[in-house]
């Protein structure tokens, strides 16, 4: 019995305090906040000669990947979808390609590439193209143009160039940043948890 | 005793602030409805979804819903004002870095650790023998497996284990009746112990008692549901996924009756215990489970443990395998997600599902497992009925 007694208190003890800090330990990338919110009702197709390209400022070093929802219906797009970033005087900084068979229909696509040390505070702008894509492989992307979700939109998404004109607002994007180190992070998780749980109105009980 | 119960209580209390299962949230916000009211809250869901933030049905039973739902009226003081708005937020991320969280699932929570502490005690009652009675206690309190099933994956199912507990205690003292209402009480809040009717049925010692014992369970829950009968509940609840889950295996239908026949022809003297065990070892063994189904045996493999304690070591591992089964559905709040409290960029991490699909098929990985438990469970079926004598102390 007091083998099981010790096993237990240590197992849940464990579960609470050590694991989430193992789990930190396989965190790559940190996301800089939630997606902002979007109407599914506003894409932007990209096909052929036809891209979009979004301009925004990064926040922090170690810019490692960007994220957007893209629709793919019924995997129609299997062609090459390139995502070029350049930096503010539009000198190719970085490349990705993934397929679109890899793009299921409305999912959330991270566009992972080498991490840019010196990013904090630079404004770049992406390119989105699927150059050998037809009308019939049409991929979109979702923007924020005008309403509310403009208004909810972070500053650091500045504004995008679809047909070759200039819109305030853009693509519903979240950046990922390349952590220093593991240290940095379970340091940042176990002090945002024991902030909010120190916070006045959560201990009355 | 005392220092082993606070212990207790403090696992528990852990547990139920820091990890977090949507589930409590939803139930919460349907049972919401009963302090504005809301009498059938299967057709209010189904006629307001539209406006609802939460636009799930209620798949519970009515007792769920009112007790649920009557706790969150009687806290509602501690609770505080932002409560309601926090059932209603369906973001996903602004309701679990609501610096509220911790008080408000600790506070949902406590109902289940009254009741977890309760089992604990009346398990005792099954033994005589005073360090059998400390062996109940021990084993309830401190296996991880219940802690883990009640508090991290926030298991209502506790209350019709209770009854179930309640049930059996009624067996042992020869009261059927009592268990039979037991056992309708308890279908008020998940419909499984209905199940257990075809044996109660063949319980009776004549005609007359065993039209009784297998009529009371279903009057009672007849009676808790009257009020609801419409086509929401009809579509929420009873037919459910979650109800009618069970028999989604041809194999749990198949070997459940063959349970059935096998007592209705051969067995001439029933102990209602060993098919209870038996019946879920068989569920678990063939049907695509929920892991808080597994709370419905636990007490009684307390139970068995004790007066068989050489299965000990094999029920603790057919637990932990039954474990691995759920835990390989793609589904990030069986695993990564119900740390979503501590933080958000859990949501990075694979699932392990994820993790086994780099190097081999998680199905196939999943079916492994869930044939070991199958195969640990029937054996464990075998030993039950091969050496019955060992139950007739306790039932």
């Amino acid at each position: 019995m007091k083998k099981l007694i010790w096993f237990t208190t240590a197992t849940i003890l464990f579960l609470v305090f050590l694991f989430p800090a193992v789990l930190a330990m396989g965190i790559k990338l940190i996301p800089n906040g939630d997606q902002p919110g979007y109407n599914s009702d506003q894409r932007l197709g990209v096909y052929g000669i036809r891209d979009i390209s979004q301009k925004f400022i990064s926040e922090k070093a170690n810019l490692s990947a960007i994220g957007t929802s893209i629709r793919n219906p019924n995997l129609q797009n299997k062609k090459d979808i390139i995502f070029t970033l350049f930096d503010e005087k539009m000198n190719i900084v970085r490349t990705t390609i993934i397929n679109g068979r890899n793009v299921e229909d409305g999912n959330f696509i991270k566009f992972v590439f080498e991490p840019i040390f010196d990013s904090k505070n630079k404004t770049y702008t992406f390119e989105i193209v699927s150059p050998d894509a037809g009308p019939g492989d049409t991929i979109e992307v979702f923007y924020v143009e005008n309403g509310i979700s403009l208004q909810s939109m972070p500053n650091w998404i500045v504004e995008y160039t679809y047909d070759k004109k200039i819109h305030k607002g853009g693509l519903p994007i979240v950046l990922y940043f390349k952590p220093t180190s593991k240290f940095e992070i379970i340091k940042e998780i176990y002090t945002n948890l024991f902030s909010r749980f120190q916070s006045l109105d959560s201990q009355k009980i | 005793m005392k220092r082993l119960l606070i212990l207790a209580i403090v696992l528990r209390l852990l547990v139920a602030g820091f990890l977090f299962h949507p589930d409590i949230k939803t139930i919460n916000f349907q049972a919401s409805f009963l302090k504005t009211g809301v009498f059938n809250i299967y057709t209010y869901l189904v006629d307001n979804k539209k406006s609802l933030t939460l636009k799930d049905d209620f798949v519970y039973f009515p007792l769920t819903y009112f007790t649920v739902g009557g706790y969150q009226w009687a806290a509602s003081g501690v609770l505080g004002k932002g409560f309601d708005s926090w059932l209603a937020d369906a973001g996903s991320y602004s309701a679990v870095e609501n610096p509220n969280i911790f008080k408000y699932l600790v506070t949902l929570k406590l109902p289940y650790l009254v009741l977890d502490v309760l089992i604990a005690f009346l398990l005792m009652k099954f033994f005589e023998d005073k360090e059998e009675k400390k062996k109940a206690f021990v084993f309830w309190l401190f296996n991880p497996f219940t802690i883990i099933i009640i508090y991290v994956f926030s298991n209502i199912d506790i209350f019709s284990v209770i009854l179930t507990v309640l049930s059996f205690l009624m067996i042992k003292k020869q009261k059927l009746f009592s268990a039979a209402i037991f056992l309708g009480l308890a279908s008020g809040f998940k419909l499984y112990p209905l199940l257990f009717i075809p044996f109660l049925f063949l319980a009776g010692r004549n005609l007359k008692e065993k039209a009784i014992l297998s009529v009371t369970p279903l009057i009672t829950f007849g009676i808790i549901i009257l009020p609801f009968i419409s086509s929401a509940f009809f579509q929420s609840a009873l037919v459910s996924g979650l109800t009618t889950g069970i028999f989604t295996s041809d194999f749990a239908t198949l070997a459940l009756s063959l349970l059935f026949f096998y007592v209705a022809l051969f067995d001439k003297k029933i102990n209602l215990f060993n098919y209870w065990v038996s019946m879920f070892l068989i569920i678990f063994s063939f049907a695509l489970f929920h892991v808080q189904w597994l709370l419905w045996i636990v007490p009684f493999l307390v139970i068995l443990c004790i007066k068989k304690p050489d299965l000990s070591r094999l029920i603790f591992f057919l637990g932990a395998i039954a474990f691995v089964v759920p835990l390989l559905f793609q589904d990030r709040y069986m695993s990564i997600s119900l740390f979503r409290i501590y933080s958000t960029w859990f949501d990075m991490l694979p699932t392990p599902f994820t993790l086994v699909q780099k190097v081999y098929d998680p199905l196939n990985f999943q079916f492994v497992f869930h044939s070991i438990l199958a195969a640990g469970n029937l054996v464990m079926i075998y030993k039950l009925f091969k050496e019955d004598d060992v139950n007739d102390n306790i039932i």
